[in-house]
């Protein structure tokens, strides 16, 4: 057994650096939140109030940027799942050979700059991108589609962005049902489609929920992608955050948009984590 | 076994189909950008109107482009070599049990990976301006570090938990120190995993720019906070050229971690 002084002596610098630089600044931000913005100078010193907030659930421009972010994270979330499953399966149960060069092909745009992968998908995406002129050549269309700015570009965008992570995770999930189940059931007669709806698909849903708050947590705090594909009209709440703080100087509405935002993160996730300790319950 | 058994859990054609385009969709954008940075004309064309190298000319002979380069490279480089020895250390205390409450703790560690990143950077863009560390070289440093710890961590806890501590005991019961034992027993055993966790962290700093971008001075940026405020700027093909040489990195680092390390059991 280690002694205890060491254990600390190996803790310390890490949770001093966390502590300095990660908790202290988060909690300094909570007194600027309830703080009055002052155009021009910053904050009113000495004002308490709780208008930073009630502006939040009231205003409807803040309403309205709020329900996009949440629809925006269930529709990448969604998207995700549908073309993440396929893949996934393939690399779980696919042929051996293709496992590691799919695997590879997943991780790489992943690993890939995020900023460089928004700027690909700005050049496929503007109304003289690749796609656009694409159809026009095809004769399917005569102007071009608006395919940014708007949620079509950020749907394809944050979709692409985060699908290798849901991948990932679904590839796991599958990996872990048991084969002789399937095996079981197709010999009792399911059909293929059947062994898939009763057995696999069920067996895999803690993953799939793992993957799908991952992914879902992931889009609604996204910063960069929803800038880049969605411009400076149309806004997320991290963009407007970002706004607030770096264009009108606004820093008390931008801090506490900023917790209502790791209110949302922090909510998803613990009801996904009571949701699978009940889960792992019934079982 | 039957046939139905051996072809029940094979994925199908069809499924096979939708797998392979999807992987064909991961890869659009990337293709997309390095056709781009070869086109001869001002202005993004795919396929591009004939080739040319001018823009990797321009972007490797451009002082603003160096610099940020440069910036990168010594953020990435320092907070991962910080990362891996406060990572590496605190996980190794978290495995031996040495302090109650590791339970808690580890979720301490993890959770910048929970917080939105622009909630981050705006936090610390408040505390460095109130302390006088905004644009300052140490100040960025330690956010990078914040937001690539939890990734040693974590590989490090995963790599130690299949760990058999009798091994270590025995290095010091033949008389190695608590030290000597560590570095010549535990830490060979725990390399593959560690290489892993410090190649997301490297790359991890490398890409941010929300937690990044709050806090750069006027006169230092980093490339991909440079490549983000160009592209507002207006697209042309240096950016691409720019791009295509990360691509081309990242591409090269990601075999090698897999020839060296099985990368993609990391994963």
């Amino acid at each position: 057994m280690m002694k205890t002084r060491t254990g600390l002596m190996l803790i310390a610098p890490l949770a001093l650096v966390l502590a300095g630089f990660f908790l202290v600044p988060v909690l300094m931000l909570l007194p600027t939140s309830f703080g009055e913005y002052l155009p021009g100078s910053g904050m009113t010193p000495g004002v308490w109030t709780l208008e930073n907030y009630t502006r939040i659930v009231t205003d409807d421009y803040y309403l309205e940027v709020i329900w996009r972010t949440l629809g925006l994270g269930l529709f990448v979330t969604l998207a995700c799942l549908v073309l993440g499953y396929p893949l996934a399966y393939l690399i779980a149960r696919g042929p051996q050979s293709w496992r590691v060069p799919l695997i590879l092909l997943v991780v790489f745009p992943m690993m890939l700059n995020l900023v460089v992968r928004s700027f690909g998908w700005i050049a496929l995406l503007t109304n003289r991108g690749l796609v656009n002129n694409l159809l026009i050549d095809l004769g399917l269309i005569s102007t071009p589609l608006k395919l940014m700015f708007n949620l079509t570009g950020l749907m394809i965008g944050l979709t692409h962005i985060y699908l290798p992570f849901m991948v990932l995770m679904l590839v796991a999930a599958i990996q872990n049902v048991p084969r002789d189940v399937e095996s079981a059931a197709a010999t009792l007669g399911s059909s293929r489609i059947h062994v898939f709806t009763s057995v696999t698909l069920p067996l895999s849903a803690p993953g799939i929920l793992a993957g799908s708050i991952l992914v879902f947590v992931l889009t609604i705090s996204a910063l960069v992608t929803p800038r880049m594909l969605g411009g400076p009209t149309y806004k997320v709440m991290a963009t407007v955050i970002y706004d607030e703080y770096m264009q009108l100087l606004d820093w008390p509405s931008g801090s506490a948009l900023s917790f209502t935002l790791t209110f949302m993160a922090i909510a998803v996730i613990w009801l996904s984590s009571r949701l699978t300790k009940r889960w792992a319950g019934m079982a | 076994m039957s046939a139905t058994t051996e072809k029940a859990d094979k994925p199908g054609l069809a499924v096979t189909t939708v797998a392979l385009l999807v992987v064909v969709f991961l890869q659009i954008p990337v293709v997309v950008v390095v056709l781009a940075a070869f086109s001869t004309t001002s202005y993004l064309t795919i396929p591009p109107q004939g080739w040319t190298l001018q823009w990797f000319a321009k972007v490797l002979s451009d002082p603003t482009y160096l610099s940020a380069i440069r910036m990168s490279l010594i953020l990435a480089f320092g907070s991962t070599a910080i990362s891996l020895v406060l990572g590496t250390a605190a996980a190794y205390a978290l495995f031996r049990k040495a302090i109650p409450g590791s339970e808690a703790i580890t979720s301490f560690l993890m959770a910048p990976l929970i917080l939105p990143a622009v909630v981050i950077g705006v936090a610390l863009l408040q505390y460095f301006s109130m302390t006088g560390l905004r644009g300052s070289l140490f100040g960025l440093l330690m956010a990078h570090v914040i937001i690539t710890v939890p990734y040693i961590v974590r590989s490090a806890l995963a790599s130690l938990s299949g760990l058999d501590l009798a091994v270590e005991e025995a290095a010091r019961v033949l008389g190695a120190s608590g030290f000597e034992a560590f570095r010549l027993v535990t830490l060979p055993l725990i390399a593959p995993g560690l290489v892993a966790g410090a190649l997301f962290a490297f790359i991890t700093s490398l890409d941010n720019v929300p937690v990044t971008i709050f806090l750069i001075s006027a006169s230092q940026t980093t490339l991909p906070v440079l490549i983000f405020s160009s592209v507002e700027m207006g697209v042309d093909p240096s950016v691409a050229a720019i791009s295509t040489l990360l691509i081309v990195a990242t591409g090269i680092i990601l075999l090698i971690a897999e020839r060296r390390a099985g990368f993609h059991r990391f994963v």
